[in-house]
């Protein structure tokens, strides 16, 4: 039986970005034989469990989501730092400046923070019978570092696929596709109507 | 299900160049950087399963549920003789769909609990949130430390399990509840 000890991998992250109150948080952690992704919706958690055995396929994709956030925030940190302009000597209006100031620091916080952690990515886990968004893994640099932990377990357990490999069993896979793929038969036409 | 993979953006199917790669590389479709892990699971054939063989010679163990049926496996939970088909193999052990069911119900078998609630987040949450308008700590001071006392050995999250949740509800609960006491007696003696 599986140990029941999990170690954290991601922290709890809003699944949807702009419903912060309501919307679930999911989180991953690493158990002896499988990942445990967690979603904390109100007061009830859901598990749901991938083994090392049944990982089919980890894709990671980057996205824009860090440079429209940027976009976002820079807007009004950009109106904060004219009111700053505008209150700065000659026409010095200490406490306008001081406002402004606490204003673009509300901004200037989660605008560090988003370009500090790196590249936005998505990730999404493939089995054979499901593909899971896997919500928490956000950030490339971020996803990069929970790849380098779990290869190695998936690895153990299924063994290892060169790039090589992959691509040449992915071009087989395809060409067998190909060739059982019939196209659908066409529909029976009704007999002309003799007048 | 099909061993092709699409890309997540554009859809089209993904043959080469992207795979098992160290670093990002853009669809040959839409040029969207990916980076994809395949694992030798994505291009295992699956096995049919297994079909119940039928008694052939009398007197022969049959199947529990299916009486027609050649017993292969006792189930580890209830003893019952159980055929190729009712047989489930979990976590090494053979058992019955009916103790599956019951072991999921019941909780016993962890690695089939997929949903707990948090008892110890409620009664933090009864103790704490009211505290925004004081006047409900009241009522929700002795419902967080009966949700704490009721529910203190019930299951707790596979993943956060200690029970610091509980006593800090509790903990302040209590000081709550004395606030309030005292609060009232001070009232009383002083009507009084």
């Amino acid at each position: 039986m599986a140990d029941p000890t999990y170690q954290r991998l991601t922290r709890m992250r809003v699944r949807q970005q702009f419903a912060i109150a309501t919307a679930a948080r999911v989180s991953l952690w690493l158990g002896s034989d499988h990942l445990l992704h967690v979603e904390l919706s109100g007061f009830t958690e859901t598990y749901k469990r991938f083994y090392f055995r049944d990982i089919q396929a980890i894709t990671v994709q980057e996205t824009t989501r860090r440079a429209v956030w940027n976009i976002v925030l820079l807007v009004p940190i950009v109106i904060c730092l004219i009111g700053i302009l505008m209150n700065v000597p000659p026409n010095a209006h200490w406490t306008a400046v001081i406002v402004w100031s606490i204003f673009a620091s509300i901004f200037l916080l989660p605008f560090a923070v988003n370009n500090l952690r790196g590249t936005a990515c998505t990730c999404q886990l493939r089995t054979a019978v499901q593909t899971e968004d896997l919500a928490s893994l956000s950030r490339v640099r971020q996803t990069r570092k929970v790849l380098e932990k779990i290869r190695p377990l998936i690895e153990a357990a299924q063994g290892r696929l060169t790039a090589e490999e992959a691509s040449a069993r992915m071009q087989e896979a395809a060409s067998g596709v190909a060739v059982s793929w019939k196209p659908d038969p066409p529909p029976p036409t009704a007999p002309p109507i003799l007048t | 299900m099909n061993p092709l993979i699409a890309c997540p953006k554009c859809r089209a199917w993904l043959l080469e160049d992207v795979f098992n790669r160290p670093d990002m590389a853009p669809c040959p479709s839409c040029g969207t950087p990916l980076q994809i892990e395949v694992f030798p699971a994505l291009f295992r054939k699956l096995n049919p399963g297994a079909s119940a063989q039928p008694v052939m010679v009398e007197g022969e163990s049959s199947c529990f549920y299916h009486p027609q049926k050649k017993a292969v496996v006792p189930c580890a939970g209830c003893g019952r003789f159980l055929c190729a088909l009712c047989d489930c193999e979990f976590g090494g052990e053979h058992l019955c769909p009916a103790c599956l069911e019951t072991g999921k119900s019941k909780g016993k078998i962890q690695a089939l609990d997929n949903q707990r609630t948090r008892y110890d987040s409620i009664a933090l949450g009864l103790v704490v949130l009211p505290m925004l308008i004081f006047y409900f700590t009241i009522i929700t001071a002795p419902m967080a430390l009966y949700v704490a006392i009721r529910y203190w050995k019930a299951p707790r999250s596979l993943v956060q399990r200690s029970r610091l949740r509980f006593i800090l509800a509790v903990f302040l609960a209590l000081l709550q509840i004395t606030g309030w006491t005292t609060f009232f007696i001070v009232l009383a003696t002083r009507h009084s």
